[in-house]
């Protein structure tokens, strides 16, 4: 009987996590397009059509853990420039030199975030002379000392994000280059130069007020 | 939250008042094979899809000739993917996603069944459970989700038919249907109610 009440009591919710565990993951019915999101945002005080020109520019920023760590321009990047400047010449706004004074400037960044990841193996030092006798190694009657208990590994996510800059209207805003529209594409193969044009192309079509 | 401490202590009472019983009625083990099907509107408006991933497993101990109380714990698995879509996410910000739907619902019940017929090659047999439902409720869009678990409650009505492998066995096959009352009331979403049906087993353990 008290077997029968310790696996009542104690077996189910080790079933429910067990079972839990076999849940069909939905992870593994997702191809890399599926996986990706795509994100906009937009100041909804903006008027689109007032703009008129932009520029675009000459390189992807790397920004890693809200540091500035460089520039580049790699196949993925001359795709999402190409791309991002094809996109807003359909829609009506005029490409321009920087230096002619752009309505609008686009800024396209590659965003990387890292995080640490612990794990521990606390009992792993606690039974190390079972695995190594110290008399292996000529030391008889010898213990272990536990130098470390916590592994430690780093994951590395990232996304390309592009931000529309209010410049006509810089002074009249107090003197500061407002965002008034800004894109974020996330998940599998997002750094891939063969889905640029594809995630300029999301983040655009969801953006229809976006227009000359 | 009170209310689910009250159950938890009535399925423990179940538990041993049943496994005092054991001592003079021979212990019953079930398990069935389940698919269950959304039934709200509010389930069908996260998965339509039938959960095809599914048992019940329990033990039921004759109480009188024709009356089991019991406990049965059951799993069920329901996923849907939605094709990509752009969703509001407030004003001025919208997100474009594959959503994908992965609910699944664990009751653990103390039951009732009362079995109609006691002799034939049918009998008809009809049940009830009242227990706790645990919920794990994961949402991706894209790859990126955010899993909540729930403990809510749970309960359970029952219509089937037991079919004796031979006139003198106890073993039965186990076939029939049941409606599973699962109030949620998070996100909008009142309830998961679903009904199902099951084939399965029901062996004497001597």
């Amino acid at each position: 009987m008290d077997r029968l009440k310790r696996l009542l009591l104690i077996g189910a919710p080790l079933l429910m996590l067990f079972f839990d565990s076999c849940k069909k993951d939905p992870l593994n019915n997702l191809t890399n397009e599926e996986s990706r999101i795509y994100i906009t945002n937009y100041d909804t005080t903006a008027n689109f059509s007032a703009y008129t020109t932009f520029s675009v520019t000459d390189s992807v920023t790397i920004v890693q853990d809200n540091q500035f760590a460089g520039r580049s321009y790699d196949a993925y990047d001359a795709n999402i420039i190409n791309a991002v400047t094809q996109t807003m010449t359909q829609r009506g706004y005029q490409l321009v030199n920087k230096s002619a004074s752009p309505d609008l400037a686009v800024n396209i960044s590659r965003v990387y975030s890292s995080s640490t990841v612990l794990f521990s193996y606390a009992d792993y030092w606690d039974y190390y002379g079972s695995y190594y006798d110290p008399y292996y190694w000529g030391y008889p009657g010898y213990g272990y000392y536990d130098p470390y208990a916590v592994g430690a590994y780093t994951v590395n996510s990232g996304g390309l994000e592009i931000d529309l800059l209010d410049l006509r209207n810089a002074s009249a805003n107090g003197n500061k280059l407002v965002g008034i529209w800004t894109g974020l594409a996330r998940g599998e193969q997002v750094f891939s130069s063969n889905n640029a044009s594809g995630e300029v192309s999301l983040l655009f079509s969801q953006s229809a007020y976006l227009k000359k | 939250m009170q209310s689910i401490r009250k159950l938890t202590l009535a399925l423990t009472l179940v538990a041993i008042t049943a496994t005092g019983a054991m001592a003079q009625h021979s212990l019953e083990f079930n398990f069935a094979y389940n698919v269950n099907f959304p039934a709200s509107a509010d389930f069908k408006d996260l998965v339509n899809k039938p959960a095809y991933k599914g048992f019940t497993a329990g033990f039921a101990w004759p109480v009188m000739e024709q009356l089991r109380i019991g406990l049965s714990f059951g799993y069920n698995d329901y996923y849907q993917k939605y094709p990509r879509q752009v969703y509001s996410n407030g004003p001025g910000s919208d997100i474009s996603a594959v959503l994908s739907n992965s609910i699944q619902q664990m009751p653990l019940l103390a039951t009732v069944d009362y079995t109609i017929l006691k002799e034939g090659f049918v009998r008809p047999y009809v049940g009830a459970g009242i227990g706790i439902n645990f919920i794990s409720f994961d949402q991706y869009l894209g790859e990126f989700d955010n899993p909540v678990n729930f403990t809510k409650l749970a309960a359970r009505g029952e219509l089937g038919i037991l079919i004796p492998l031979s006139n003198y066995s106890a073993t039965a096959l186990r076939i029939g249907g049941s409606y599973n009352y699962a109030p949620f009331k998070e996100y909008g979403f009142k309830n998961l109610n679903n009904w199902g049906v099951h084939a399965g087993i029901s062996v004497p353990l001597h």
